[in-house]
């Protein structure tokens, strides 16, 4: 649907709009907060993965700690 | 116009505020012996109809208000006197000292707080907070990052050469060389980091801007660092700027003078001001108030937000000392105490605020970890647990960090033992990122065996607000969304908790659920 087309003749085409555009909003709002998610996982999979599969296990508690440290 | 302006006219001043006249809107200061203290806009922060206008002192500064002073009220940006007279305040004993109980001198920033100013400091306190923004600006050289000197503090170096001296801290920024959100977050990740690495004490606002604590004169600064990006033409900066950009308005670097400092600020910064501040940037307005477009708040929020909730309630209580006297334990850590002794387990006291509960837990012997993402409320707890050698550890937490609860939560998987984990009005506090964090810790921590116990408020349909998960007018003001203590029990579940019981708490207020969870060791 072209939202440009619409003419809002009636106050029922400007509710399902309202509605339309909140929801969009709510569905933008959702996809942005992966952004932050998927950073944060990347993060901690960078800084404890590299220990972890050397099987050191001074490393990874110095990784854990000095990451814990670190926020 | 300017030259049509009619001045205003200070038609009194006394114990309760200003009265005045004024038919157009601009700053004024409040100057006491000659010190500004406040600034205010005549007809946006006043009351009255027409030129009629009233406006009362700010709170927190009506506890200063006592004893004799030359008022003044001057315009902001022509600096005209319109009021000068000496005024008793109050008793009208001793002149009016608007100062810390250090003796440290206060105004009004821009957030509205009553803080120690630039203006108050003295030359070497002054000069000790440019050592620190040089020394954080090549920090963050070296972390490969091209910082500039942002808001109030690029400002004042553009505008007047010098910090400005209303303002209470020093603002640096910095644009990526990353386009998307999740580069940007990682990258501010890192820096962090590695700041961390090189000594500097830091705390974190968003996936985009973290702050700097240095010490000035026995007042400890925050120098802001606030993150950005460019996005096909579109600038963003943490804080308030969304706006079409070009790069060469940004780099290469330039540099302008800071009360005789030579710092880095953006190739052509009268763009970036005009962004931050709007195109009047070059009149001064210590009053200044962010009108930040909706688009560029949601898209912030959207993705480097949503990590501190209610901060500015807890960061007020937290601000609060306890003069190391705490409030009696609540019913929930007396039962901890006692779930503790029979499991042989230590507490970990989730949101434990000031810590009263933490610090009687470890006079009763228990050893408690107490966790908050507002650490600097549980100073006092620090201090009690010391002097009177309590097992008592203090550890920063923040439910809506992923980073931060699993950071922590491998730290006590690693050391796995019986352990009773305390959450008083947590689930109820937190976002819904929180609550399963909550749950994922408790996944975490529990593996040799433990129980969650917990309060909660929970609001029914009827009296919540219109908006789906709007606790309604008469939840505390902390409250966070409408926790459903059904879903939680589930959500306790999935995270591997044996059995849930929950129990509707009668003859309180407010309906207060309680959950005790219950975690079987791993085999």
């Amino acid at each position: 649907m072209d939202l440009r087309t619409l003419r809002p003749s009636s106050s029922s085409t400007v509710r399902r709009l309202e509605e339309r555009v909140a929801d969009l909003e709510a569905d933008l709002a959702e996809m942005r907060q992966h952004q932050l998610r998927l950073a944060e996982l990347a993060d901690v999979v960078q800084e404890l993965l590299v220990p972890v599969a050397q099987q050191d296990r001074e490393a990874v508690d110095a990784a854990v700690e000095r990451f814990r440290k670190s926020l | 116009m300017a030259g049509a302006r009619i001045r205003p006219g200070i038609s009194r001043v006394d114990d309760q505020g200003l009265r005045l006249r004024a038919l157009d809107d601009r700053a004024l200061d409040v100057c006491f012996d000659g010190r500004r203290v406040w600034t205010f806009w005549t007809l946006r922060d006043t009351e009255g109809t027409g030129p009629l206008r009233r406006v009362a002192w700010p709170r927190p500064l009506v506890k200063h208000l006592d004893g004799r002073s030359v008022v003044a009220v001057r315009d902001s940006a022509s600096g005209a006197t319109y009021f000068e007279q000496e005024l008793a305040l109050g008793s009208g004993a001793g002149r009016v000292e608007v100062v810390s109980p250090k003796g440290v001198e206060l105004g009004f920033d821009k957030s509205g707080k009553l803080v120690p100013t630039f203006a108050g400091r003295s030359e070497r306190d002054l000069g000790s907070l440019l050592d620190a923004t040089e020394a954080v600006v090549a920090a963050l050289r070296e972390c490969g990052l091209e910082p500039f000197l942002a808001y109030g503090t690029l400002l004042g170096a553009v505008r007047e050469g010098r910090v400005l001296g209303h303002d209470s801290d020093a603002d640096l920024g910095y644009v990526s060389r990353h386009d998307t959100p999740v580069q940007v977050a990682r990258e501010s990740f890192r820096v962090q980091r590695e700041l961390a690495e090189r000594g500097f004490a830091t705390y974190r606002y968003s996936g985009g801007a973290f702050r700097v604590d240095v010490q000035e004169g026995g007042v400890t600064r925050g120098l802001d660092v606030f993150g950005g990006f460019l996005d096909r033409g579109r600038l963003y900066l943490m804080g308030e700027v969304g706006t079409p950009f070009l790069e060469e308005w940004l780099w290469p670097l330039t540099t302008a003078q800071l009360s005789g400092r030579t710092l880095p600020v953006p190739a052509q910064p009268e763009h970036l001001l005009e962004a931050m501040y709007g195109a009047g940037w070059k009149v001064p307005d210590p009053a200044f108030k962010f009108t930040t477009p909706a688009r560029t708040t949601r898209a912030l929020e959207g993705w480097f937000r949503g990590t501190q909730p209610g901060i500015r309630y807890w960061e007020r209580r937290a601000s609060a000392s306890t003069r190391g006297s705490f409030r009696e334990p609540s019913v929930l850590a007396r039962r901890a105490a006692r779930l503790a002794g029979e499991l042989g387990a230590e507490v970990l006291d989730v949101g434990a605020g000031r810590g009263a509960d933490s610090v009687w837990l470890a006079r009763q012997g228990v050893p408690v970890t107490a966790y908050d993402y507002v650490p600097r409320g549980l100073r006092d707890a620090v201090d009690v647990a010391a002097a009177e050698e309590l097992p008592l550890d203090v550890r920063p937490l923040n439910l809506t960090e992923w980073r931060s609860v699993l950071a922590e939560g491998a730290h006590l998987a690693h050391d796995p033992r019986p352990r009773v984990v305390l959450a008083r009005h947590v689930l109820d506090a937190t976002s819904a990122f929180g609550r399963e964090s909550l749950a994922r810790l408790c996944s975490m921590a529990l593996r040799e065996g433990g129980r969650l116990l917990a309060d909660l408020h929970v609001v029914d349909d009827a009296a919540g607000g219109d908006r789906p998960g709007d606790p309604g007018e008469d939840a505390p003001d902390w409250m966070v969304g409408r926790p459903d203590a059904e879903a939680v029990a589930t959500l306790l579940r999935r995270y591997g908790a044996t059995r849930v019981v929950t129990k509707r708490l009668p003859n309180r207020d407010r309906t207060t659920v309680r959950m005790v969870g219950e975690w079987s060791a791993w085999t």
